[in-house]
């Protein structure tokens, strides 16, 4: 087994328990914490591609950068949309926000 | 030309639209006034042909689609002229009899109204120069019928007959249709000329099922067996209508129509023969129903029937022009008849029962003796028209060969004195049965006495002024040119003839004779005979049962159908499929439902799994 | 050091797998904050052995520094419950296990035995190359995504305020 292949199995796995975590967690701060896991995963698995390939050597960490302002970006927002809700339903439960309900 | 039907078409919108508002008790102006009209000009047609006009006049073209080409059109020949004499004649007198005997109806101008809608469509019907439209006229007096038979129509008895009146005549006209159709098929054209010009190219077969599919539509509208149900039920709209459609116009329609497509007839030995059989049963049949009925206008309607058979008869054995006289001459003296018997029913004011009536020849004494004058012409009295118009009928059967026949017509001539001076004895002589109606009595108004002596001149003299002398008389040389490739040969009047003249004359004289002896003389007798007849007298009172047997075998089978297959068709299967299938969708919603629970988690699940249902079966597909 | 550390690389990538498990099994909402801190450095080690030493730097200070301290920060200003264990842990989180495990394993099976046209060798991009990258080839995206802080700096600010009474 290459190197990639065991960088690329590991940000895999990182990936899928950060989704899981998605699924099964009822607080949203915990949701957007294994959201932010699974940032890392796809930042891991990029840097593992642009360090093993041929030509695109460099841009993988470009992007990544892109992605570390993002994803923290998206992090404030997220965590602001949580204390909005706290404030409004006080709790933190993703099961209270079910206004589209069919 | 065209005058003749549109005036009356004309009077008739105007008079439907305006005469609730306007015309009122004066509706009857405008209405009398066209028919008039129109009369004169039928009179002028009818100078014009005798003097050897002739007219096939396409007036607009109708329908042209591809090879099915029909017009309006209109054509005139001695069979047409003469038509036109007895219908505006009649219908003129019924149109001013109808200012007094409609007098004080709340639907004054709407009866009005109707009398010009069917003398328009009459008069198109006997102007037609094509099938299709005399078709759609034929249909035209069929509504009209309906319409005046139920012209009272919230007494129930009277909108059932209307109905009535309209499903029988909805039978035959099915026939007609389907005739009208195959003629089509195998000719090719509808108008008279292309048909008739092309008969011999017809197969003998397909000939006779036009002919009796033709004929069946006759026999709706004319009322013969087993189609005749909805002509005593018709008695119930009122006398005027009864005397213009029922006896001298709509009833005659299809006797025309027989008439007119003799070229095709002639051509089946067996549909001439199917003509004349079933028109001489319905003429023994009718009378004999005729002999025993107590309302007045029962009678009359039964008599009509009757003649009508032997109109159809003598078409039937070929004598063509036999039976339009006799139709000519049953026109005016049956048209008297029945308004005879209106004056009788209004002095009486309203009793139709004969059996209430007596001894109101001295209190009317113009209704009396016009009415003696037809019930002599129908009997068959010497001298008067339905001596000379009846007996060209039986001479006719009697020289074609058809014994039988001639000797049915006899009996039924017999028949016909009997029930028609009954009549007039029950209802004129003797003593008044109920003595308060029998006080008020009165002589009808002078718009009503004055058509009634109108009729009476040709009913007593056309038979002189057409049918002599016999078989060969003016009539005979005016209807020659229309029948004459069918005619075969012209007989001459013999010797034979003579003593089958008085022969019939005497049976007449025998009929009136036996009338006075149970009526007048002996009054016990008709009871004691109607008991030794026992079966046969109630058979006749009942009709003989064929409405109940019609009840029986059609209509209760047919609601009883209809009502299963409401119940189980419509409500069962129909509304339940209709209905489950809402409910099935509204369960597949209801089970659905909870899947829209609003947690953004679960929605994730759910596209997540997907996601890896896609991708795994993509994969495996693949592979 | 082209040479792959097989043994580094296993002991880092088993810190990091089990920091990310704490974070999502821990009924604590700090507890969980601090494995994801941990699950950070471990990825940042993943970065050096990867030879992104810049990367490595960026990931420490980004988000240990600052998204962590956002996290810990949020907990702080929020409640939180205690109860069993349907108060933490869907009902549905049972069927989501085996789905993410099959997924996962499908994923590593295709990486397994994937074909990489790469080079047996890693490259190491100096920070220069890396920079000049960044402000040439990709300067626009770099511009845009400053945009994008402005506008999440200004939202999260418009989100989070107390509404004047």
């Amino acid at each position: 087994m290459s190197p990639l292949q065991q960088y690329l199995i590991l940000a895999v796995i990182l990936f899928f328990i950060g989704a899981w975590g998605v699924l099964a967690r009822r607080n949203i701060i915990m949701v957007i914490m294994c959201v932010e896991l699974m940032f890392n995963a796809i930042n891991v698995a990029l840097v593992a591609f642009s360090n093993y390939s041929t030509t695109g050597a460099g841009r993988g960490e470009v992007f990544v950068f892109v992605i570390f302002a993002l994803a923290a970006a998206e992090a404030a927002i997220g965590l602001a949309i949580a204390i909005a809700m706290y404030r409004l339903k006080q709790n933190l439960s993703v099961d209270d926000l079910d206004e589209l309900r069919g | 030309m065209l005058l003749i039907p549109l005036l009356p078409l004309v009077s008739f919108v105007i008079t439907g639209l305006f005469g609730k508002r306007y015309f009122k008790e004066k509706s009857h102006y405008l209405s009398v006034a066209a028919v008039a009209v129109s009369w004169a000009l039928s009179m002028y047609v009818l100078v014009q042909v005798m003097g050897g006009e002739r007219l096939n006049w396409q007036v607009y073209q109708w329908i042209a689609a591809g090879s099915f080409k029909v017009d309006i059109g209109i054509l005139v020949d001695p069979l047409t002229a003469v038509m036109l004499l007895v219908v505006s004649t009649v219908g003129f007198m019924v149109h001013v009899y109808s200012i007094g005997y409609m007098k004080d109806d709340d639907g004054y101008y709407r009866f009005f109204a109707y009398l010009n809608l069917f003398m328009f469509s009459m008069f198109m019907l006997v102007l037609a120069n094509n099938y299709l439209l005399l078709y759609v006229f034929w249909e035209a007096v069929g509504l009209c019928s309906y319409l005046l038979i139920s012209f009272w129509f919230p007494k129930k008895s009277a909108a059932n007959a209307g109905t009535k009146a309209f499903l029988v005549n909805r039978v035959g006209d099915f026939g007609f249709g389907l005739g009208i159709m195959l003629i089509f098929l195998t000719v090719g054209t509808l108008s008279y000329t292309g048909v008739f010009s092309s008969v011999a190219t017809i197969g003998t077969g397909t000939i006779t099922a036009i002919c009796l599919l033709l004929f069946m539509g006759a026999m709706g509208k004319s009322a013969q067996f087993p189609l005749h149900v909805w002509l005593p039920d018709a008695m119930e709209g009122p006398t005027p209508v009864s005397s213009l459609i029922h006896a001298a116009t709509m009833v005659n329609a299809g006797v025309y129509m027989v008439a007119r497509s003799s070229p095709i007839f002639s051509q089946s030995q067996t549909a001439m023969l199917v003509v004349a059989l079933v028109g001489s049963f319905t003429a023994i049949f009718a009378a004999s129903i005729g002999l025993v009925q107590n309302d007045i206008k029962k009678v009359l309607a039964y008599s009509t029937i009757s003649q009508l058979g032997y109109m159809f008869t003598a078409l039937g054995v070929g004598a063509w022009t036999a039976g339009m006289f006799h139709l000519v001459a049953h026109g005016f003296f049956k048209g008297l008849l029945f308004l005879g018997s209106g004056s009788v029913i209004h002095a009486m004011s309203g009793e139709q029962d004969m059996r209430k009536m007596g001894g109101l020849k001295n209190k009317t004494k113009i209704t009396y003796w016009t009415f003696v004058v037809g019930a002599l012409a129908i009997s068959g009295f010497p001298g008067l028209a339905g001596f000379f118009s009846k007996d060209s009928v039986l001479a006719g059967t009697f020289h074609k060969g058809y014994w039988y026949l001639w000797a049915v017509g006899l009996i039924a001539a017999f028949m016909t004195a009997f029930y028609m001076f009954r009549l007039i004895f029950m209802t004129f002589h003797g003593e008044p049965r109920d003595e308060k109606a029998y006080a008020h009595a009165h002589e009808s108004p002078r718009s009503m006495t004055i058509p009634l002596i109108v009729l009476a001149v040709p009913s007593a003299l056309i038979g002189l002024v057409l049918g002599l002398p016999p078989e060969d008389g003016y009539i005979d040389h005016l209807l020659h040119p229309v029948f004459e490739n069918v005619l075969g040969e012209v007989h001459h009047f013999g010797l034979l003839d003579g003593g089958l003249m008085t022969l019939s004359a005497l049976i007449g004289i025998g009929g009136i004779m036996m009338a006075w002896l149970f009526y007048v003389k002996r009054p016990d007798l008709p009871a004691k005979a109607g008991a030794r007849a026992g079966f046969l007298y109630r058979a006749a009172l009942n009709k003989y049962w064929i409405d109940e047997i019609y009840f029986a075998l059609v209509i209760n089978p047919v609601q009883a159908l209809g009502r299963g297959l409401w119940r189980g068709v419509d409500q069962l299967a129909i509304d339940g499929f209709v209905n489950n299938a809402a409910r099935f969708v509204r369960g597949i919603g209801n089970a659905l439902r909870p899947s829209q629970s609003g947690g953004v988690q679960s929605y994730l699940m759910t596209m997540f799994l997907g996601l890896l249902v896609l991708t795994i079966s993509y994969w495996l597909l693949t592979m | 050091m082209t040479e792959f550390n097989q043994l580094s690389f296993l002991i880092i990538s088993a810190f990091t797998i089990a920091s990310a498990l704490c974070v999502v099994l821990f009924k604590n909402l700090i507890y969980s904050a601090l494995s994801m801190i941990g699950s950070f450095l471990g990825v940042a080690g993943i970065y050096i052995l990867l030879h992104a030493e810049l990367v490595a730097a960026a990931q420490v200070l980004i988000y240990v520094g600052a998204i962590s301290v956002l996290v810990i920060f949020a907990i702080m200003l929020t409640g939180h419950r205690t109860g069993d264990i349907n108060v933490f842990f869907h009902k549905q989180a049972w069927i989501a296990a085996p789905v993410c495990a099959v997924a996962a394993a499908a994923l590593i099976a295709v990486m397994a035995t994937a074909e990489f046209n790469s080079s047996s060798n890693s490259q190491n991009p100096s920070d220069e190359n890396i920079a000049t990258m960044l402000f040439n080839e990709y300067s626009f995206p770099f511009e845009l995504v400053s945009l994008v802080l402005l506008v999440a700096v200004i939202g999260a600010v418009l989100l989070a305020k107390k509404e004047k009474n």
